[in-house]
């Protein structure tokens, strides 16, 4: 590599050289200061995201491949990175409450968050099996630990090895689908892939290395039948680690399964309706699940699955306005779910664990404001108008129908219907409930930033959809 | 630079709602809300005034770009077969707030905004001319009558809340998906006026047809997908009944009008009888269930299922009167059975029984009430006289042209009508004094004869002197036939 070849890659990789090093600098910080100075360390974590946001923005003008073809920094990659740095500042801005409360606010959370964030970042911009492995386990790595952090509860130890486990697990089958393709066309560049490849494309050899391959995708955003984990870990995980795993490591997923499924080599394999059945599959035992839920956060898991499955129809449906539609999904997937989350955050305060849905019975009595933004939340994830939850689910389906795919259009809205049960079953213990106990969350200035900030993402996408629309346009056909 | 009235008869209620959320005392938010709708009634009475009969064409258009990269458009504008329910949204809105002036006495702030919102929401189906824009309106309803139902309706109000919001939704969701083949097939545009013009292969139309039934026939409700309707009747609050019955109703009809007729005419004709038996079922079907009731609220709704089975006949015979006759049998409805639904919700005000049983000699106690309460089920029944004579005249004789069997059974509802309607009064009016008189009842205040003397002004109107309202819908009735028939060789 030149000396001008290795400038251009680290000029495109340079934020996340920002966020790695960064990370690295806080674990020494972390470890020199005394204890009750986390105040520093979140600010100094989310000046490091930010700087790296700028960094994204300031290089977003043109496509830069870097590192002989692993890497790319291209407009795909910045609508990503960008989901993630909002989905991380708001996390961090989640946590500082609750990791006080819960006694889990040392530097290593912070800093583990951020390594995540690399991770993720690097699966955005991955064109090679290799870096995406690389990218998916520096992820996943970090989440496995944070799932486990509440070190004292039994439950969070048992996420957290059944993550371990089933991950592990899930990237043992991926890496054996790499080593196939490896072996059939002597690349593992997902442009080379296609063009080494001069036989039949449905050839048994590849279709298996693309099913393998999609196999622990599919683990990564928690889609059936490799969804397992999700309920167990959502559960255990510290609420914060669950809202963050709920939409960044789930987008990132995503943004590698786009990439993989913009390759001609797998267009071609006709794995749409691998795809397709697995969408439909996820999203009715995501949403009929949900039904029978009482903990707030299974069901916000099982929620998260049956969301997964409606993304899924947006990758089946393929072309530009299939892949633009998983990514505007995806980014107001972000806003509501961080949003939710945030409230059940924020509710877990003294002997209040905010898990238990009945105990939000008559919560709109004393609290109207707070109650209202459940409202919202809860009507966007349900996908009614005019929140951004409709918009998101309307271009799923018009992407699907675009591409003739009026059945798959079909069952997404009946599943959809019953999903919408769950949520306004919520809204109901909220407001038609009579309260039995005094309420007390723990708002701190964080949190309600938190919460304004998804609240006017919520209801402004919602209104004003065009210029995200056109964003996420122009985004996916920069991939 | 033109005043864009539409948008303000549609927002005013929106922002007044938002105003509301910032006022402390109770009192203050009913006023404001009362202010809030009489202003929105204004304007619409200046908007009426402004409104061209002459034309099927629509009126005070306005149109801005939202989402350009899919075709869709903030379009409103009204013809004359939305205007009219436009005028009935924007007259219910101030009787609504005054129905609720002591009936809702917690979360008062609440219950207003709530209100306020769904009046915005449904003018805003009525104005929408961007199907994208109204399939918005449509379902954002859902929202608000969720909490009107589920938060200050009566004991089972938390299953009728559920029961219509899914169903609405499911049926909602078939529509949205017929929307977005129809975007397809229709030169990817949402524009209303556009899609009309289209001309599309006989199978998509047939699909695009059940589509739009089943979302329409939930709103309407038809038979057999009704089931939803006396629950939420009885457990809503009055103004909540009143809203349903009034103006929810009137959009599945609405949606067959403005959408299946003239974007499906092929299918529209093909599956016309399919439609009238279904309406003809509906009409006979609720007649007899509501002359099983024994809760007043259920034979108002059950009553309900029969007149609007008449306005789905209406529409489907597919001729002048039968069409003209529909549409007026629509805001007859919405005044009539409104009013009959105040009228339940004023008694149990006093009573806090629904039961009819419990009634009887109630023309000692409240002769005025019961005055209104006779005009009210007199008109319901159609007598000569009152707005629903005018409209179902029409309507049967536009039955009788369109199939002989359909419009015998429309008679026969009518008389099923009669039947329950008289026997209501009989038991509620007359007779001995019952059990929930046995007190003293207290006759009708002023506010209430101010919320309940303009729908009897109407009944009387139509039923006297029906030509003006006739008037504003015939050049857009005209005009929708000779789009059903003559596939858009207007006139």
């Amino acid at each position: 590599m030149t000396a001008a070849a290795l400038f251009q890659s680290t000029l495109a990789s340079l934020p996340e050289i920002v966020v790695v090093a960064g990370a690295c600098i806080l674990l020494i910080l972390g470890q020199l200061m005394r204890k009750g100075q986390q105040q520093f360390l979140i600010w100094a974590s989310i000046a490091v995201v930010v700087i790296a946001a700028l960094g994204t923005l300031m290089l977003a003008g043109e496509v830069r491949p870097a590192y002989s073809g692993m890497f790319v920094a291209d407009r795909f990659a910045v609508f990503f990175k960008v989901v993630f740095y909002l989905v991380t500042v708001l996390t961090f801005l989640l946590s500082r409450k609750y990791a006080e409360i819960e006694g889990i606010g040392s530097s290593e959370y912070y800093v583990l968050l951020l390594l995540a964030l690399s991770g993720m970042m690097i699966m955005a911009s991955a064109t090679d099996l290799l870096s995406i492995y690389v990218g998916l386990e520096l992820m996943v790595l970090c989440t496995y630990v944070l799932t486990g952090f509440l070190r004292q509860q039994q439950r969070s130890n048992e996420a957290a090895l059944k993550y371990v486990i089933l991950g592990g697990v899930s990237t043992g089958i991926f890496l054996y689908g790499v080593s196939l393709i490896y072996g059939l066309t002597g690349t593992t560049q997902l442009d080379g892939m296609a063009a080494a490849v001069t036989g039949d494309p449905l050839d048994p050899g590849l279709l298996l290395a693309v099913v393998f391959i999609v196999a622990g995708l599919v683990f990564k955003v928690g889609a059936v039948p490799f969804h397992m984990w999700v309920p167990d870990v959502y559960e255990g995980a510290p609420t914060t680690i669950t809202a963050f795993m709920s939409v960044g490591p789930k987008a990132a997923g995503f943004a590698v399964i786009l990439r993989v499924f913009l390759n001609p080599l797998v267009a071609a394999s006709d794995v749409w309706i691998i795809v397709a059945v697995i969408a439909a599959v996820t999203m009715a035992l995501g949403s009929f699940v949900a039904l029978v839920q009482d903990n707030f956060k299974r069901l916000l898991a099982y929620s998260s699955i049956a969301h997964a499955g409606f993304a899924m129809f947006g990758v089946a449906a393929g072309g530009a306005d299939g892949v633009a539609s998983v990514m505007l999904y995806l980014l107001i997937y972000a806003f509501m779910n961080l949003g939710i989350f945030g409230i059940v955050i924020m509710m877990r305060n003294g002997d209040f664990s905010g898990e238990v849905i009945e105990t939000y019975a008559g919560f709109a009595k004393s609290h109207r404001g707070l109650a209202l933004l459940m409202l919202l939340y809860l009507f966007s994830l349900a996908g009614i108008p005019p929140t951004a939850g409709f918009f998101a689910k309307f271009y799923v389906l018009v992407a699907l129908v675009e591409r003739g795919f009026v059945m798959l259009a079909v069952i997404a809205v009946l599943l959809s219907a019953v999903a919408a049960y769950f949520y306004i079953r919520i809204v109901m213990v909220i407001y038609m409930r009579e309260p039995e106990g005094a309420f007390d969350p723990a708002l701190t200035p964080a949190v309600g930033a938190t919460l304004a900030i998804t609240a006017a993402g919520t209801i402004g996408i919602g209104l004003f959809p065009a210029w995200f629309l056109r964003l996420a346009q122009h985004a996916a056909i920069g991939g | 630079m033109t005043i864009p009235l539409l948008s303000l008869i549609v927002f005013t209620p929106a922002v007044g709602a938002a105003a509301l959320m910032f006022i402390r005392n109770d009192d203050a938010v009913r006023w404001m809300a009362l202010g809030v709708t009489i202003l929105d009634f204004a304007l619409c009475i200046a908007m009426l005034g402004g409104f061209d009969t002459s034309t099927h064409e629509m009126q005070f258009t306005e149109t801005r770009p939202w989402v350009p990269a899919l075709g869709i458009t903030y379009t409103l504008g009204i013809d004359g077969i939305s205007a009219p329910f436009v005028f009935l949204t924007a007259l219910l809105g101030w009787i609504c707030v005054l129905a609720s002036w002591v009936a809702i006495d917690r979360k008062v702030k609440e219950f207003m905004v709530s209100l306020l919102a769904m009046q915005a929401l449904m003018l805003g189906v009525f104005c929408a001319l961007d199907l994208f824009l109204f399939y918005v309106f449509w379902e954002a309803m859902l929202i608000p009558m969720y909490l009107i139902i589920g938060v200050w309706g009566g004991d089972g109000r938390v299953y009728a809340a559920f029961k219509f919001f899914l169903y609405t939704l499911a049926g909602s969701l078939m529509f949205l998906i017929g929307v977005i083949v129809l975007y397809f097939h229709g030169g990817e545009t949402f524009d209303i006026r556009t899609l009309m013009a289209q001309d599309l292969p006989f199978q998509v139309q047939s699909w695009l047809f059940f589509a739009f039934l089943i979302a329409f026939a939930v709103k309407v409700p038809m038979v057999p997908v009704h089931t939803w309707l006396p629950d939420a009747h009885v457990q809503a609050p009055t103004a909540g009944s009143i809203i349903l019955a009034a103006v929810l109703l009137k959009m599945g009809a609405y949606g067959f009008l403005r959408f299946s007729l003239p974007m499906l005419p092929e299918a529209t004709v093909h599956y016309s009888t399919l439609m009238l038996v279904l309406s003809a079922v509906a009409i006979v079907y609720g007649g007899l269930l509501a002359l099983a009731q024994d809760d007043l609220k259920k034979l108002v709704a059950y009553s309900s299922i029969s007149h609007m089975g008449l306005v789905t006949l209406g529409i489907f015979t597919l001729n002048l009167r039968g069409l003209e006759g529909g549409i007026l049998q629509m805001f007859n409805h919405g005044v009539t059975t409104g009013a009959l639904f105040l009228s339940v919700g004023l008694i149990y005000e006093r009573t806090h029984t629904r039961s009819i049983a419990d009634y009887g000699g109630l023309m000692k106690a409240a002769p005025v009430y019961t005055a209104f309460l006779a005009l009210f089920a007199l008109s319901s029944m159609a007598l000569p006289g009152t707005n629903s004579f005018v409209g179902e005249l029409l309507v049967l004789s536009g039955a009788f042209a369109a199939n002989l069997a359909v419009g015998a059974a429309a008679v026969l509802g009518a008389l099923l009508g009669a039947a329950y309607l008289l026997g209501m009064y009989r038991k509620v009016a007359l007779g001995p004094v019952g059990i929930g008189v046995r007190f003293k009842i207290r006759d009708v205040n002023a506010r209430e004869i101010a919320a309940i003397l303009p729908l009897a002004v109407f009944v009387l109107w139509i039923g006297l002197y029906p030509k003006p309202f006739l008037e504003i819908i015939d050049a857009s009735v005209k005009h929708l036939l000779a789009q059903v028939h003559g596939k858009g060789s207007a006139q």
